[in-house]
């Protein structure tokens, strides 16, 4: 088993030591800033670096379909994770398996119908897969082997990147907030998000959100915490009618302090609070408000 | 219930440019009918409904009578998606404590023709507009409508909607757009005024529990199913209670006059709480979990709080034309909603074929629904509302025949058993019921019953 | 020219059994999902900027022909259903991008897809749809506009950080739900909508990957670092975290909002969150 990791200017995707760690130390790394990179990677035991340019995933697929023959080939399924994957596996002629959340003896559990439920799925042969970050944590190794190599020159048609844009100013505060209030879809409607917007004001709190109240466009797709939201480390998180499924949770560090309010109390995210309140959203947001004197 | 804006600025518009014969508003079971008969009879008809599919936001508890289908689909029951035909209906008097129970059950309901079912709303009325669209009715989803159209001389010529180019122009509009009509209103056809007076609140919960549980507990078997009508469960506030099992759930709920429950600060979550902690219906629900809690309005003044069903151009049908009858132990609105909207759609046929859609063209629809149970059924019970929902029948009356049978089954040996009379004066003292007040009510509801 | 959108019939609000894992789907609650949708709104300004046919197709069961009245009503000039099985989570994505170009009857300039959908969730199709076409992806984008004959976009990388791309034809695009709605169609094109006739195209089976019973989410055990001390029981006490201080996890069910207010502002107050 290898694990193919996409490097940005030495940046690491999400879930990238778990991906290395998962395929037993096995990597290849590829794109710009590979070496400093791979000094990031505690789980990494073989390594091979390729320096390759920009994110190219038609160019890319190829190239590495040239090279790896492994029999299970594992990506992050971080942004450009779940775009190469299927590209790789359609050069290599192999089945995708994506959205891991573990590997099996003859494939692997997958996560569908939003996280809710799993499946095992079988592949009968080699197959490429994607892991889902935030699922299995890792354990570092002491030594790893790096060596370089260049992958073979290959053609195919992709976009042409103008400028990688950073964090805008709003996320920028939700990344490095010690206390944020997280809005989930049991809050409702936007206007109670508004709400807890301002009720986190009070508290010197920053507002996130789950993807399912970002894509209703409760809020902007900035405040999306997640796997393919902004990665956020506080030491508080207050989530309002919010169920925890593993792509939120994959973004949200491992704040010393959780509380959780929820009609549901055996959803994830009350299981792993350390203070569960079974209870309406709406109705408790809005008492806070009123105790906090915030309209 | 709130309307996406009203558009009162009616429009005039030009006859010439009718784009269907009739356009029916809301395809809830009064709509569906009124559709079904127009498109049959080879007319052009648009069922104008607000939700994403028919039956998307319509509560009930929901026991549906089809026997008027019979006028309408052949063989209804074959097709009709239905939970379970009721062959075992219960009237349950009850206190905190006690409850008497009149169970009946008869198999005869359990095979066709049947005569009550339980079904979902969803299913239900997904089904009727189906039939509709079959017979040639154009179902309009997601579409509100927000006004009427009129023509020059000021009679209804369509409805205006919330969609871009949103007119729709037609001979007839039938407004089938449930209780509260707000196209009825718009019309002036409801006396002002009335409001929250003759409307009650009906709430409900789904509890899922095992198909088998549901048998065992129940008593029944294969698609036979269950339905409680309970009186004296709702602390004196107008109303009762119910409870019906589908396949695998049970509906349990109850219905309160609207300005009582307001007046009273108890919230209708509470009184379902209440009823379902009773001693008489906890271990029929137990172990059953929630999966759905709704709420809508229910038209309950009855034949007295009727608007004008005609006008120019017009027809009212179902809850829009208060044709609702929920008096404690009666819950029936769907089969009249399915009988007005027949009539509607045969008058409006009528009235297009002879070429005048005016208020004179149209009247054909008051005679019928006079000569059919529709109004001949509400005219009947039209004091039984306010007999079942007066204090006596909900404070009094239900302490007074627990009480009296309590008395007559009580063992209170070494004392000798009381006397029935003796009884009786007792427990009507006991529950500040006059015997005048009683043979007056009593005579009341014989003569409903008549 | 063929701008297409691409829609996945799937059940938006399905009940999951938390204990058994079973899938609950409704028809009525079936449809497209608002990624789908927004792609539907690109694919119809798209083709409005290329001057292009914009066509709507789905690979799934005779229940999604409402779904493609609606893209009808909405603007598309034409829709096809590629007749096939619904909610195909064991699928890769593979074979639903094949059945899905075999039904089209040209090949597409420009495919829009959602960024992925409600029940597999896995945004592969529209990559395995750029492979089969030859095509360049530009996937995962919260912007996308036409302007002088190419596509500029910009698309969501991790860590809050976004790539500004620009494209020409053929190209694939997944977009997320961000910034666009599906428009309201007029009432004359819902109501020819509702009678038209869907075009179908039986192009083949759709397989999938052999798989076990579904099951109800379980989070596996996390990983840990070998814990550091030189003595066993130092270890031991390091990876239990038996000394170190910590409030016992507490669920509590208030009997009313205010309550819970309150619990909640206790507990940010004793640790120092709250005045
Ligand atoms: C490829 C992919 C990437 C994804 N990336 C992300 C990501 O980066 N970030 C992210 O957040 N999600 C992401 N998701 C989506 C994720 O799988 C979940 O669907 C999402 O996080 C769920 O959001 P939620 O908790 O708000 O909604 P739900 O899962 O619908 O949960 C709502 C919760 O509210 C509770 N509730 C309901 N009513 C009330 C009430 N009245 N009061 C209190 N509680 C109530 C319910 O019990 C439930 O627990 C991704 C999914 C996929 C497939
Ligand atoms: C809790 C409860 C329990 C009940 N139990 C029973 C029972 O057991 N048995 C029984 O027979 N009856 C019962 N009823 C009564 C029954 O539900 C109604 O009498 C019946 O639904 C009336 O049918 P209708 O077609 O007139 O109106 P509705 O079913 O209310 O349909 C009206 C339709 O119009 C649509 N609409 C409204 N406004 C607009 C607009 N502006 N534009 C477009 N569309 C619009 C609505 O979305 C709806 O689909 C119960 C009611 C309640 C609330
Ligand atoms: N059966 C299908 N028919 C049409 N489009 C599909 C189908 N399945 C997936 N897609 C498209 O591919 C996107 C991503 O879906 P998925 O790969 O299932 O996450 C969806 O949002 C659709 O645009």
């Amino acid at each position: 088993m290898i694990a193919v990791i996409v490097v940005r200017d030495g940046m690491l995707p999400l879930g990238a030591d778990e991906t290395v760690a998962e395929a037993g130390g096995a990597a290849v790394l590829v794109g710009t800033g590979v070496k400093e990179a791979a000094g990031e990677l505690p789980s990494l035991s073989t390594g091979r670096l390729a320096e390759n340019g920009t994110f190219a995933p038609g160019r890319w697929a190829r190239q590495l379909a040239a090279v790896l023959d492994e029999e299970q080939i594992l990506l992050p399924s971080s942004p450009d994770g779940r775009d190469l994957a299927p590209r790789l596996a359609a050069e290599l002629g192999r089945p995708l398996l994506a959205g891991a959340i573990r590997m099996t003896e003859q494939g692997a559990e997958v996560a569908r119908w939003g996280g809710r439920v799993c499946v095992d799925l079988i592949a009968g042969g080699p197959f490429v897969a994607t892991l889902q970050p935030g699922v299995r944590g890792s354990a570092p190794v002491h030594q790893a082997m790096l060596t370089e190599i260049e992958l073979p020159d290959a053609e195919a048609p992709d976009v042409t990147v103008i400028e990688v844009l950073d964090p805008e100013p709003g996320t920028v505060d939700l990344a490095e907030a010690p206390r944020i209030f997280g809005a989930g879809a049991g809050l409702g409607r936007a206007e109670a998000v508004d709400l807890l917007g301002k009720v986190a004001n009070a508290m010197g709190a920053s507002l996130g959100a789950t993807r399912v109240v970002t894509d209703a466009g409760w809020t902007g797709y900035q405040r999306q915490i997640g796997t393919t939201g902004v990665v956020v480390r506080p030491e508080l998180y207050v989530a309002f009618g919010v169920s925890g499924a593993a792509q939120h949770l994959g973004g949200l560090g491992d704040p010393a302090h959780v509380v959780s309010v929820n009609t549901d109390p055996s959803c994830p995210m009350t299981a792993m609070a350390d203070l569960g309140i079974v209870a309406d959203a709406q109705a408790v947001l809005a008492e806070l408000a009123r105790t906090l004197e915030v309209r | 219930m709130t309307h996406t804006g009203p558009g009162s600025q009616s429009t005039v518009v030009d006859e010439s440019t009718r784009t269907f014969d009739v356009v029916v508003v809301g395809a809830g079971p009064a709509g569906s009918a009124a559709a079904l008969e127009v498109a049959r009879a080879g007319h052009s008809v648009a069922l104008v409904e607000r939700g994403p599919f028919p039956g998307a936001k319509n509560v009930f508890g929901g026991v549906v009578y089809g026997r008027i289908l019979d006028e309408l689909v052949p063989n209804w029951w074959e097709h009709i998606p239905v939970q379970r035909w009721v062959t075992r209906r219960q009237t349950m008097v009850m206190t905190p404590a006690q409850a008497l129970t009149i169970d009946f059950r008869t198999q005869d309901w359990g095979s066709p023709p049947y005569n009550g079912a339980t079904a979902h709303r969803a299913d239900l009325d997904s089904w009727l507009a189906e039939q509709a669209v079959e017979a040639g009715a154009v179902l309009v989803p997601s579409t509100v409508a927000t006004g009427l159209l009129r023509d020059h001389a000021g009679a209804v010529a369509g409805v205006r909607t919330d969609r871009p180019d949103g007119d729709l122009t037609a001979g007839v509009v039938i407004a089938c757009d449930g209780v509260n009509s707000f196209l009825a209103k718009e019309a002036g056809m409801y006396p002002t005024g009335h409001e929250a007076e003759h409307l009650t609140l009906g709430v409900k919960q789904t509890l899922a529990l095992p198909r088998q549980v549901i048998e065992d507990r129940f008593a029944v078997t294969g698609r036979d199913g269950v339905d409680i009508e309970m009186l004296g469960c709702t602390r004196g506030i107008p109303g009762g209670g119910f409870l019906y099992t589908n396949l695998d759930s049970i509906s349990i709920g109850v219905v309160l006059g609207l300005s009582a429950v307001s007046k009273a600060k108890t919230r209708p979550e509470e009184l379902i709480a209440e009823l379902k902690r009773h001693p008489a219906i906890a271990p029929l629900i137990k172990g059953g979990e929630q999966i759905e809690y709704s709420a809508h309005l229910i038209p309950e003044g009855g034949y007295h709080a009727m608007p004008e069903l005609v006008g120019d151009g017009m027809l009212v049908a179902g809850d829009a034309a208060a044709m609702c009858l929920a008096a404690g132990i009666w819950l029936e609105g769907v089969n009249f909603a399915l009988g007005a909207g027949m009539y509607a759609g045969r008058s409006a046929v009528k009235a297009l074929e002879s070429g005048d859609v005016s208020k004179r063209g149209l009247a054909g629809y008051r005679t019928m629904l006079e000569e059919s149970f529709v109004l001949t059924d509400h005219r009947k019970l039209r004091d039984f509302p306010d007999l079942v929902l007066s204090d006596r029948v909900q404070r009094n009356y239900p302490g007074l025949v627990c009480d009296l049978v309590q008395g007559l089954f009580q063992v209170d040996n070494p004392l000798p058993k009381p006397g029935l009379r003796k009884l009786a004066m007792r427990s009507a003292k006991d529950n500040g019921v006059r015997w005048r007040d009683l043979l007056r009510d009593g005579w009341t509801g014989l003569r409903g019953l008549k | 020219m063929l701008v297409v959108a691409a829609l996945r019939w799937s059940d938006q609000r399905a009940a999951v059994d938390p204990l058994t894992g079973e899938v609950r789907t409704d028809v009525h609650t079936s449809g497209a999902s608002a990624a789908d949708r927004a792609a539907l709104e690109h694919a119809l300004r798209i083709a409005e900027a290329f001057g292009a046919r914009c066509l709507a197709v789905t690979v799934g069961p005779a229940e999604a022909d409402d779904m493609l009245r609606d893209a009808l009503s909405s603007g598309a000039h034409e829709v096809v259903r590629v007749d096939g099985p619904p909610a195909t989570v064991a699928e890769d994505g593979s074979a639903t991008a094949r059945l899905l170009l075999a039904g089209l009857p040209e090949r597409p300039d420009v495919v829009v897809c959602g960024d992925h959908s409600a029940d597999r969730g896995t945004g592969s199709t529209p990559a395995f749809l750029a492979q089969r076409l030859g095509a360049c992806q530009a996937l995962g984008l919260i912007e996308l506009s036409a302007a002088d004959g190419a596509l500029h976009a910009v698309r969501r990388l991790d860590g809050g950080r976004r790539e500004r791309l620009r494209f020409g034809l053929p190209a694939v695009c997944s977009v997320e739900p961000a910034g666009v709605v599906l428009r309201r169609a007029p009432l004359p094109a819902t109501i020819a909508a509702r009678t038209a006739e869907i075009p179908v195209v039986r192009a083949g089976v759709l397989e999938s990957l052999s798989a076990g019973a579904v099951k109800a989410y379980r989070p596996r055990p996390r990983a840990l670092p070998a814990p550091v001390g030189a003595e066993p029981h130092q270890r031991v006490l390091a990876l239990t975290g038996a000394l170190v201080e910590r409030t016992p996890p507490k669920v509590v069910r208030p009997e009313t909002a205010e309550e819970a207010a309150r619990e909640l502002l206790d507990y940010l107050r004793r640790h120092g969150y709250a005045p």
